[in-house]
């Protein structure tokens, strides 16, 4: 399974591989080389609420939490944060914030992915939490919806096009209040 | 146990750590002990340890823990002989201790003659000159000239403070170290007063420049025994609060200790002290002459390290004096014996000091020799945001100062504590600092020398070991979750949202 990760600034790829005894993790820290680390498993376990890491010859008593992409990881009375995630996490983080970045005066794809179908046209007053687009992305369908009422300004894809993360695919009103 | 005791059911009108440290000793003594908890407190661990168990309102203090016609109540529903008030809360408090007596409920702590004796500062500072125990120099109130300001301050000797009476915050004060810097301070502190405070009068102190916090723990008994059971050093604090201390001062030489365990003993006598009490002294590091502040009519955080130091249990004494019993020691009886340390364990950012509430995941406390951990921590626990930062104490003993240090470090790396922030780790760095092993730090130690940078917490922990272990889990919360069960969107449905959205 294939990750991005962010410790400190730097940022990382990371590819975790398991194995029936063993984990295979690769890192690439940016602009580096990978480097392969073989866990064995137990050196890797869960012992009451906390994990026993052997790792190079170091004993580690760890717990990790995991909120959506942000993961904290707890060892020798201190902890660090860590952000990491892959393309299918950051479809549920943009899932879990209600269907895209819609709060704003655009609407935003959360990540690459194929306009499938458009609800909505230009002038179109939508009221909240009604579908505006669905967007297609890992082979899931994302059903995009409005967070708030709003008036459409543009709707700037059609039908089948591909977008990258980030690109505006609807403009709403700016100065619209409700009605 | 103690047959004769005239307690049965002792209320503990407190939460948290001290709660269960007081339950402790009335379960040696054969005493029942009832807790008293807040709607925020219903997991607390002090709630499980008791014998009986009583909901007092909702979770702010005034409403619960403050609120002493309720904590009475229960009390006497309860048909308890006495309550403890352990420290902060009603402890201190004179209509409460009264309010117990009126109920016919003993309060184990002082008179309420003695916490009012000592709870106004200024007829504090008169009682205490009355008993000959030193007190800051200084002009004893307003100073209107200066040729007046002068005098005293050549009489008292410099370094000098000047201070605004309304003055806060850094504003309205002045250091003077020689007489020709005296009247351009004078001014300042003047106008600062009067446009800050909008009131230009000053006073005059001797400023102590390398000052330590140092107290002496006297207990009193109804039959007009006072003994102190020597210092404890509670210089290093953050905020104003103490976070370590220890017992005895590497500062205070035994000339000086003798002195000022007795000058606690003939302040404590003065006012007819019963219970257990402390005398608080700032210290001058370079001229070793102590100053009477304040005294704290109450058990302290930190009397275990006194505990350790002298093998008195502080809170059985406590329950004995109220029982009517004399001191069950003598002043010649009492030695310290080597040395102890106390580690407060807050959940806050060891950076900021910013208090961090919330589930604690893991805990796993320390053990070994020579040690103690008062704590109410486990896993699970939510730590609640009305109280106070505290979750737990370690306390170690050892034959000399550094072996207590080296065993507190290896207590402190022990403690697993996972899910909030702890200061676990300024602990760790503070004990390592020079001027702590060395002793010589103050009050100012870690406004002044300490900063802890955060690449200085990992110093011997690789970043790899941060991603395999965080890559592994964020591995094994991704198996668990079925990706397929996420908002796909059917042909029919999406159809009947068309024709729903074309009306």
């Amino acid at each position: 399974m294939y990750f991005e990760a962010e410790l400190r600034g730097r940022k990382y790829k990371i590819d975790v591989t398991e194995h029936r005894h063993s984990w295979k993790v690769s890192l690439q820290p940016e602009g580096q080389d990978w480097k392969n680390y073989e866990i064995s498993k137990t050196d890797f376990k869960q012992a009451e609420e906390y994990i026993s890491f052997l790792f190079k010859g170091q004993s580690y008593l760890v717990d990790v939490i995991g909120k959506d992409t942000e993961y904290t990881v707890f060892v020798r009375n201190s902890y660090r944060a860590i952000r990491i995630y892959n393309d299918e996490m950051l479809l549920h983080d943009s899932l879990k914030k209600g269907g895209g970045l819609s709060g704003g005066a655009d609407l935003r794809a959360g990540m690459p992915g194929k306009i499938i179908e458009i609800f909505v046209k230009p002038g179109d007053i939508i009221p909240e939490n009604k579908p505006l687009l669905i967007m297609e992305a890992m082979k899931m369908e994302n059903e995009m919806r409005s967070t708030r009422e709003v008036k459409i300004k543009e709707v700037c894809v059609k039908q089948g096009d591909s977008v990258e993360a980030g690109a505006i695919l609807i403009k709403f009103e700016e100065n619209y209040t409700l009605s | 146990m103690s047959a004769e005791l005239p307690f049965k059911r002792i209320l503990i009108a407190n939460r948290g750590e001290i709660a269960i440290r007081i339950t402790r000793a009335c379960r040696e003594l054969g005493i029942s002990s009832i807790a008293v908890f807040s709607d925020a407190d219903r997991d607390s661990l002090h709630v499980f340890l008791a014998d009986q168990a009583y909901n007092i309102g909702p979770a702010p203090s005034k409403e619960s823990y403050l609120n002493y016609k309720k904590i009475i109540e229960v009390a006497k529903e309860a048909q308890v002989d006495a309550i403890h008030p352990g420290y902060g809360f009603l402890s201190e408090n004179t209509t409460f201790a009264q309010a117990c007596k009126d109920a016919g409920i003993v309060f184990i702590g002082p008179t309420k003659e003695n916490i009012e004796a000592m709870g106004d500062k200024l007829s504090a500072k008169a009682l205490m000159k009355k008993a000959n125990v030193p007190c800051v120099p200084g002009s004893d109130g307003g100073v209107e000239t200066i040729e007046e300001g002068r005098s005293i301050s050549n009489k008292i000797g410099y370094p000098i403070i000047i201070k605004a009476t309304a003055g806060g915050g850094g504003k309205g004060m002045r250091v003077v170290r020689q007489d020709s810097e005296f009247e351009s301070a004078f001014r300042a502190c003047r106008s600062e007063g009067q446009n800050y405070f909008a009131n230009p009068t000053v006073y005059i102190e001797k400023f102590v420049s390398d000052p330590k916090h140092i107290e002496i723990q006297v207990f009193g008994d109804t039959h007009g025994n006072v003994c102190h059971l020597f210092e404890r050093e509670c210089s290093v604090q953050r905020r104003h609060q103490k976070i370590i201390e220890e017992a005895p001062s590497p500062s205070v030489p035994p000339e000086v200790r003798k002195r000022m365990g007795d000058a606690a003993v003939r302040a404590a006598k003065q006012i007819n002290y019963v219970g257990a009490g402390t005398i608080e002294f700032i210290f001058d590091n370079q001229t070793k002459e102590f100053y009477f502040m304040e005294m704290n009519t109450r058990l302290q955080v930190e009397h275990p390290i006194t505990e350790a130091t002298t093998n008195v249990d502080l809170v059985k004494e406590q329950i004995y004096v109220a029982a009517g019993r004399p001191l069950s020691f003598k002043q010649e009886d009492l030695v310290q014996h080597g040395h102890a340390i106390e580690a407060r364990i807050c959940a806050e950012d060891p950076i900021t000091y910013k208090p961090s509430p919330g589930v604690i995941r893991a805990c796993r406390h320390p053990q070994g020799p020579f040690m103690r951990v008062d704590s109410y921590a486990y896993p699970g626990y939510e730590v609640p945001i009305y109280y106070d930062p505290m979750i737990a104490k370690v306390i170690t003993w050892g034959e000399t100062r550094e072996e207590a240090i080296d065993r507190m470090q290896r207590a402190l790396t022990e403690f697993v504590l996972t899910g909030i922030k702890t200061n676990i780790v300024l602990h760790k760095t503070i004990l390592d600092h020079p001027k702590f092993r060395d002793g010589s730090y103050t009050t100012q130690f870690i406004e002044k020398n300490f900063e802890v940078i955060e690449p200085q917490l990992f110093k011997q922990v690789e970043d790899p070991m941060f991603l395999i272990a965080a890559a592994i889990t964020a591995y094994n919360d991704r198996k668990s979750k079925d990706v397929r069960q996420l908002n796909l969107v059917s042909n029919w449905k999406r159809l009947g949202r068309k024709i729903a959205l074309r009306t």
